[in-house]
């Protein structure tokens, strides 16, 4: 039986995927959540107002750790770190980009403290504007690219020996280290 | 076991053995004789999950393609191990929420049979006889499981006495049923591997639907054993999951407590692997799973993984368990780059061959002493 409430938040639903251009499949993902979860997701993208692409990663993230942890979507978005990420101040779009990072935390717990681990080991290794360390996508594979910007010979030689220094001093060991700290 | 509910046979197949012996075991279901092209023209079952209602019509067919092929999982950029696969059945009675067969015969109305097992074989002598200085690796469990069916199609009486006699050949029958009675009262001269894919009951009981319970696979483990077979493990697909390190510890404990380690042909490590389609797939048809729920990124093959450094610590805490329990063992990763190997072994290997040869000299050098 379909109450009054849920054909009310059911034609509020149609009408926002008609004004967002949302795809039948992504519409009827959202629909065969239970009411209660529809309806907190529905607030939170009043709020945020996204579009097809972004609303995709929402309702895999929510549903993926909502099977993780046995929790239901609206029970999700009550956790204080989600809320106070959708209180931010600011734009839609920092609004929409706060409850997205705190999201993929919740749901990639282990794989963003790895990547905090690593931004504070290269932030550690202090090269400046000279020196800049990246690593492949999501860390998958074994390529650590290491690139010095340099103008002449004498800031070459600065950098090389701020390398060795970072080198013999343990701090490049650290950021390898942390590359498979989980 | 596995209940059809219809038989389809393609005109002029109707004598096959194998037709013979699944009419007698089914004789109560409905049989049509259909023409070759049958399959192209029929659409898919008219059904919520076409997919799952496709496995239980059952077709005996010709294969016109070739049987022998390189498995698939020798993509670009991942360590491979020289595996040959034939299929003798395509699709499976089995339904696991991860199988990649979900995507691959997603417009498959059926679970073919095909007719003509004396093709394969005679094409898998072809190319293994005249080469009697390299030695081959082929399985069956590709396209369906090898052994789930075996009681109605019979399969494993051809194909053991063949591989039986052939020293320079291992067959793999890959299974995650305990459907071993066939096997029992045939010759394998060590030169048949029946290998088992686990997980352990927490996902087995949860994800791999119409299989045997992780309990039984063991116990169907130890009878072939007994029976002269060596045996291989298969920790693939390796799912991370809140307990996955206990539970996976225990499973491998289990395994030793239950065979004989020296009979053990190989164990294999591949952690589970997911095309963004087969994802879609998988929440259509498996809502409540937890299988996407794992830190999964996506690598460059193009597949969904748990990210590298979480599952490096995976293979190296069940490897380390694995050399405690059984350290002689040949032990490969399915899917893996050489980066992961070298973090994981402490190398990679230098080429293709030498995974290989580490997993078929040791046993075919058992099969010679037994001779």
């Amino acid at each position: 039986m379909v109450t009054q409430d849920e054909q009310w938040q059911a034609q509020r639903i149609a009408a926002y995927a008609q004004r967002k251009h949302l795809s039948g499949t992504t519409l009827a993902r959202w629909q065969a959540w239970p009411a209660t979860d529809q309806a907190a997701l529905f607030s939170l993208l009043q709020d945020l107002q996204c579009g097809e692409n972004h609303l995709k990663d929402l309702l895999d993230w929510f549903e993926e750790i909502s099977a993780r942890d046995e929790q239901t979507v609206a029970d999700i978005l009550e956790r204080r770190e989600l809320r106070s990420a959708w209180a931010t101040s600011g734009s839609r779009h920092d609004k929409l980009k706060a409850v997205k990072a705190v999201l993929r935390r919740i749901r990639y717990p282990r794989l963003t403290h790895l990547e905090e681990n690593v931004r504070q080991a290269v932030k550690a290794l202090d090269l400046g504007r000279t020196g800049q360390v990246s690593f492949p996508s999501d860390f998958e594979g074994d390529e650590v690219t290491i690139t010095l910007t340099v103008r002449n010979v004498h800031e070459l030689r600065n950098g090389l020996s701020q390398l060795q220094q970072r080198l013999d001093d343990g701090r490049f060991q650290r950021v390898f280290d942390s590359l498979d700290e989980v | 076991m596995y209940q059809p509910t219809e038989i389809l046979i393609e005109r002029g197949e109707e004598d096959a053995p194998v037709v013979q012996r699944a009419l007698t075991k089914l004789p109560e279901l409905p049989v049509r004789v259909v023409e070759k092209d049958w399959e192209q023209k029929e659409a898919r079952p008219a059904d919520r999950d076409p997919f799952g209602a496709g496995k239980r019509r059952l077709f005996f067919t010709r294969q016109r393609a070739r049987f022998l092929e390189h498995c698939p999982a020798g993509t670009p950029g991942l360590v491979c191990c020289n595996y040959l696969v034939v299929s003798l059945i395509s699709n499976c009675p089995m339904d696991c929420s991860y199988c990649f067969l979900q995507e691959y015969l997603a417009n498959n109305p059926t679970l073919k049979v095909f007719t003509n097992s004396d093709d394969l074989l005679d094409e898998v002598a072809q190319v293994v006889d005249r080469q009697p200085w390299k030695q081959f690796r082929i399985g069956t469990g590709e396209l369906s499981d090898s052994l789930a069916l075996d009681a109605l199609v019979g399969f494993s009486a051809d194909l053991v006495p063949f591989f039986a006699a052939r020293k320079n050949v291992l067959l793999e029958l890959k299974t995650k049923s305990d459907c071993i009675d066939n096997l029992l009262t045939l010759e394998s001269r060590g030169r048949v591997v029946v290998s088992w894919s686990l997980t352990p009951p927490a996902i087995a009981d949860t994800e791999e639907h119409g299989t045997a319970s992780f309990a039984k696979r063991l116990r169907a483990a130890r009878h072939v054993q007994q029976a002269g077979y060596k045996v291989g493990f298969h920790f693939d697909p390796l799912i991370e999951y809140p307990n996955w390190e206990t539970d996976y510890r225990q499973a491998l404990e289990q395994v030793f407590t239950t065979v004989d380690p020296q009979g053990v042909a190989w164990v294999s490590f591949g952690s589970l692997r997911l095309t963004p389609s087969l994802r879609k797939v998988i929440r259509q048809r498996f809502p409540h799973t937890r299988l996407l729920s794992g830190e999964q990124v996506l690598c460059d093959d193009g597949k969904w993984r748990t990210f590298q450094a979480l599952r490096v610590k995976m293979y190296r805490s069940l490897i380390s368990q694995l050399n405690r329990l059984a350290p002689t063992i040949p032990v490969y990763m399915c899917m893996e780059t050489a980066p992961v190997w070298q973090k994981v072994f402490g190398r990679a290997p230098g080429c293709d061959k030498d995974v290989a040869r580490s997993l078929t000299e040791p046993n075919l050098s058992y099969g010679s002493a037994s001779q």
